[in-house]
């Protein structure tokens, strides 16, 4: 067998016109593998889902939502949750985040203390004895729920969190809209939100600011309260008292873990108001009381004036710029792609407004055109994190690439054949990407090139590289030792060393197919198997004909002796 | 060595095959890697994710009665200015809400913890001055994320839905306790508690009936509810005499009893213009309730519970700590079922983290043993039996190495043993086959086994040195990777060489010594091969 392909090999060496075909060959698999990625037949993610065994539900009501409005939206999420057959229990924390995890850590999940808030956590059957990946239960929910219960309180956001594979990130899409002035922030932000709203892929939308409702401030008259012998601090712990309630005192005890406070308010139905207008706030108002310095009692309505006012909303700000966030995740797709879909839709429907200029790689500049305000959108987020990532990691690459031509060059003292040796294990890339596009052909879901498909990319220079090593290794020695002839040299030392060859490439292949069936090491294992395969065609007929059109007689120091036959090394 | 013209290594691979051959100690020497790797692998602390080093710190400072806007301009900005100026951070998060300022200082990953709360803490002190009048004392939080983050969660309730929710409390606050006292255990906490508390609910028309304002009534409690340490006097004969006050307010029935004022001669007790009760605490809006499927297969209403939190010591076991909670909960279980008090366990990362680990060691297994099988058909089932053995020596060198310089073992830990796998058994392969091309060739009858082996090993010595070497190169720029991707991956670049390395060691000592012992001379005509 070995010697047939030392044969054919042979052959090819002798035809120029088949080495031309190997080599054009080569160069157009290389362009249509790379063409692969920009076509979007094989899409890029940092990290795929995971399948866990647990997962949150994040509830946010408008602001100013009671406890009790919170728990009727919890409780129709727990009613839906409740239904599946794989979740083993259900845990509700209402007005304050779960136990923190590490999503809930960037999410900012142990901040929470609102009424207007809820976190639900699910626990589900473990993952080897359910037929169901958490993610495809999440994708399978999410339309559901949103339906049922998120129009109970209008302007209510349910969020699905899931443990991720990686680290953690604010969200999978965050638009960054920086500006000088907050209504105008806001307005973007909500136009942004209507373009994520339109995007396909994209759910879980959500714009991080307070919702601005209507409230009572009560003013107080400063002049009625010096001349009723009261003084302000007196008329803001009443209020607070009958309608909050404080601790006015504690009491040690021997018997309970902690010291018991003596709380004390209205009663529940005292400090209800019949409705939220003006006039039920003075009606309930005029039943308080204050006794003045002479001992006279004085209806607190006397002093103060109820005013219908808006609510302040949280001002944001980042690195000192005044900014709001716009969130979205992604439904089992990359967040690449929606992005841009995104950015183009901003890009051609926000010119009623805006002018528009591209900075940087994705970000956008917008500026008002009445008003001449600048805007800025940034993105963040796990694209961010994706984009950072994949460049950190194209750096390594490309480190180890020097790296490992420095070093050939340092063995071989030539440039050429560490160039050669060099080209060779780039061209592993084509079994990378061709690899998981076949792996997207067969599987159900789309599967993703991943920063652990590059991880595996990277390792397989230094596999492809050390089979180059060993060839031209054992092609000099045939050369410089025994005498042959460059050619046929080259057809014995690659036809030798095909089986150890093939043999480290189905030890690398085998131990990666347990990997390739993992859903976030996938792409790692499909790398290397694909890419061992490639790494081995090209070890094999790619980087002879690469040998053979050098001139290694040159760089081998080679002076030709007498011609010895293949057959007797 | 024993035969005069004997073959004189010229690499380091010859050597060490020459040095270890007929040496007594290489047995020992390679019972001891895979102990200590045993050991080391039982010993590391288990996790499902690696340990990150993320440092921030949160400022909360409440500035009462003012706007967010007025928040914003007189602490949010100032304050941000003056963090700017510490090093290392990345970014500054400002959130300037009503009566409250926010801002979150968040480190490049890998800054030091330590140092970077440090930074933030002593920033805030030196620029107290520059708070508005009216500010309260600034809370300084650091973000921890091994004490911040529990790796358990138990959720404890009542089986009857009528039962005082406080009564719950002082059960899971006993338990929390113990669980408290168990080894590495660092912080352990409780959500939605509902603790003791006497409300006074004081009814308006009552009140305006008797024309008594809320400010009498807090000051008549007030009055009462104080308590004073005993007093210490001392007799003529300097003897000390210790005088106790006993409290006013003892039980919630003298809460009641609370005389809040005088009225045509009679006196109006508290309890007649309120309604005193010993409660829990009515203002706390936050609860938690749980569903748990049954022994039916049906979910339980929703049901009030109280969750216990525990969270580990940095760089402990989180399997061991996991495990010792359970037992404790254990212990209780009987007692707390008599009281009708029933718990889940809602979080368990240890056992999330072993059930990874195992499954990620059961898979390196198998692919030692595929590779075991394709070596038998191809090299014959001495050669597999011997590169199969160098895998296990490998991984326990690295797994010590790993021990000693504090990693643990995690998901991407056993990724870089599964990535690492295909490579380390290259440099077996490649001895045992040259041995094995060397036992079949010609001239080997006529040669001693020892020396044969030395030659083999040190042939390829420096072809697969160098071939080592530019793997590790491949991944030696993998460390450099910035952010919390590369604080997430550093196990590869930090474990992969190192098997490499250790791969090339054991090949050359351990792969000679057992060929020379395990392989026989075919009977000169040679192999197929």
């Amino acid at each position: 067998m070995y010697q047939k392909f030392e044969n054919a090999l042979l052959g090819i060496l002798n035809a120029p016109a088949k080495k031309k075909a190997i080599l054009w060959g080569t160069l157009g698999a290389f362009l249509i593998s790379v063409a692969m990625i920009p076509t979007e037949l094989v899409l890029a993610k940092m990290l795929p889902g995971k399948n866990n065994d647990t997962y949150s539900v994040y509830i946010d009501l408008p602001g100013g939502s009671s406890i009790e409005q919170t728990r009727v939206v919890s409780e129709c999420v727990v009613g839906i949750l409740q239904q599946e057959s794989e979740a083993l229990d259900v845990e509700v924390f209402l007005g304050a985040g779960s136990p923190l995890d590490f999503a809930g850590l960037i999410k900012g999940s142990h901040f929470k203390n609102s009424e207007n808030v809820a976190e639900v956590v699910v626990n589900l059957t473990k993952k080897h004895d359910r037929h169901e990946p958490s993610y495809m239960m999440v994708q399978r929910l999410r339309p559901v729920i949103v339906k049922q219960c998120e129009n109970i309180t209008p302007q209510t956001s349910i969020k699905f969190i899931e443990p991720p594979a990686g680290p953690p990130t604010m969200a999978a899409i965050v638009a960054e809209v920086y500006g000088s002035n907050p209504e105008g922030i806001r307005h973007l932000g909500e136009r942004i939100k209507g373009v994520f709203q339109q995007t396909e892929g994209l759910v879980d939308i959500d714009i991080m600011q307070d919702e601005i409702y209507d409230k009572f401030e009560i003013q107080v008259n400063t002049d009625k309260i010096s001349r009723s012998g009261l003084n302000v601090k007196q008329v803001n712990d009443i209020l607070y008292l009958a309608f909050e309630g404080m601790e006015i005192a504690v009491k040690n005890s021997q018997k309970a873990t902690d010291q018991i406070p003596i709380f004390l308010t209205l009663t529940p139905e005292g400090k209800k108001f019949a409705s939220r207008d003006k006039m039920a706030i003075e009606y309930k108002l005029a039943g308080l009381k204050l006794m003045n310095h002479m001992g006279m009692m004085v209806p607190i309505t006397e002093v103060v004036d109820v005013v219908p006012v808006k609510s302040n909303p949280m001002i944001m700000t980042k690195n000192l710029h005044q900014m709001t966030n716009v969130l979205a995740e992604t439904d089992m797709v990359s967040q690449v792609y929606p992005l841009m879909d995104a950015r183009t839709m901003i890009l051609d429907t926000f010119t009623d407004e805006y002018e528009i200029n591209k900075i940087g790689l994705f970000n956008l500049e917008l500026i008002d055109k009445k008003s001449g305000e600048r805007y800025e959108l940034l993105w963040d987020g796990e694209m961010e994190v994706t984009l950072d990532t994949f460049v950190d990691l194209g750096g390594a690459f490309i480190a180890a690439l020097i790296l490992i031509f420095l070093l050939m060059v340092v063995y071989y003292k030539s440039f050429v054949l560490s160039g050669i040796v060099l080209l060779g294990s780039f061209l592993s890339i084509i079994g990378v990407i061709i690899g998981h596009w076949v792996m997207d052909l067969f599987t159900a879901d789309t599967f993703f090139l991943t920063a652990t498909s590059l991880i595996g990319f990277i390792a397989l220079i230094g596999i492809s590289s050390r089979n180059s090593l060993l060839l031209i290794d054992f092609t000099k020695s045939l050369m410089v030792d025994k005498g042959m002839h460059k050619k046929e040299a080259i057809a014995y030392a690659t036809a030798t060393r095909a089986k150890p060859i093939f043999l480290t490439a189905a030890a690398i292949i085998l131990a990666s197919t347990l990997l390739a069936s993992d859903a976030v090491f996938g792409g790692l294992g499909v790398s290397l198997i694909f890419g061992t395969i490639a790494a081995v065609i090209a070890s094999l007929v790619v980087v002879p004909v690469l040998i053979d059109n050098s001139d290694l007689e040159r760089h081998f120091n080679f002076q030709e002796r007498k011609a010895v036959s293949i057959m007797e090394p | 060595m024993h035969i005069p013209p004997s073959y004189q290594p010229t690499d380091a691979a010859g050597k060490l095959a020459k040095g270890f051959i007929r040496n007594p100690l290489t047995p020992i020497l390679g019972v001891f890697l895979l102990v200590i790797g045993y050991i080391a692998l039982m010993l590391m602390p288990r996790e499902e994710n690696p340990q990150m080093v993320v440092s921030g710190s949160t400022v909360i400072i409440a500035l009462p009665g003012a706007t967010a806007s007025e928040v914003e301009n007189v602490i949010v900005k100032p304050l941000e200015r003056k963090l700017k100026e510490v090093k290392g951070i990345e970014h500054i998060h400002g959130m300037a809400m009503d009566n409250v300022a926010v801002i979150n200082a968040a480190f490049y990953i890998g800054e030091e913890k330590e140092d970077s709360n440090l930074k933030i803490y002593d920033k805030i002190m030196q620029n107290m001055a520059i708070l508005p009048k009216g500010a309260m004392q600034p809370i300084i939080k650091p973000l921890d994320i091994d004490v911040d983050i529990p790796v358990l969660s138990v959720a404890f309730y009542a089986n009857d839905p009528n039962m005082d929710p406080t009564h719950l409390y002082d059960h899971v606050k006993e338990i929390q306790h113990h669980i408290n006292g168990l080894p590495n255990v660092a912080v352990t906490d409780v959500k939605g508690a509902k603790k003791h508390q006497f409300n006074v609910l004081v009814d308006m028309n009552r009140l305006s009936g008797y024309n008594l304002s809320l400010g009498q009534i807090v000051q008549a409690t007030q009055s009462l509810a104080y308590n004073v340490p005993e007093i210490k006097g001392k007799t003529q004969t300097n003897e000390i005499v210790m005088i106790g006050v006993r409290n006013a307010i003892e039980s919630v029935e003298d809460v009641g009893n609370i005389i809040v004022a005088q009225y045509g001669g009679s006196a109006i007790y508290l309890r007649d213009v309120a309604t005193v009760t010993a409660g829990s605490d009515i203002q706390n809006f936050k609860s938690a309730l749980v569903t748990v499927r049954g022994e039916d297969g049906k979910f339980s209403p929703l049901k009030d519970q109280i969750t216990l939190t525990v969270s580990k010591l940095q760089g402990t076991n989180a399997v061991v700590i996991a495990d010792s909670v359970k037992e404790e909960l254990e212990k209780y279980k009987e007692q707390m079922k008599s009281q009708g008090i029933s718990y889940v366990i809602t979080r368990n990362d240890g056992e999330r983290a072993n059930e990874a680990v195992n499954e990620l060691v059961f898979h390196l297994i198998l692919s030692i043993v595929i590779i075991a099988i394709l070596l038998i058909f191809v090299l014959g089932w001495r050669e597999s039996l011997i590169v199969t053995f160098t895998v296990p020596a490998i991984l326990a060198i690295t797994l010590f190495i790993a021990y000693i310089t504090g990693q643990t073992v995690n998901r991407i830990t056993l990724f870089a043993f599964l990535l690492s796998l295909g490579l380390l058994v290259d440099a077996a392969i490649i001895v045992i086959e040259n041995i094995h091309r060397h036992f079949h060739s010609p001239g080997a009858a006529d040669q001693d086994a020892d020396e044969l082996m030395i030659e083999a090993t040190d042939e390829i010595g420096a072809p697969t040195n160098i071939a080592t070497l530019a793997i590790i190169l491949t991944m030696v720029p993998m460390a450099f990777v910035g952010q919390m991707m590369g604080q997430f991956m550093k196990p590869i670049p930090a474990n992969v060489p190192v098997a490499l390395i250790a791969s090339l060691f054991v090949a050359y000592i351990f792969t000679p010594y057992l060929a020379v012992r395990l392989l026989k001379k075919p009977d000169h005509h040679g192999g197929h091969h």
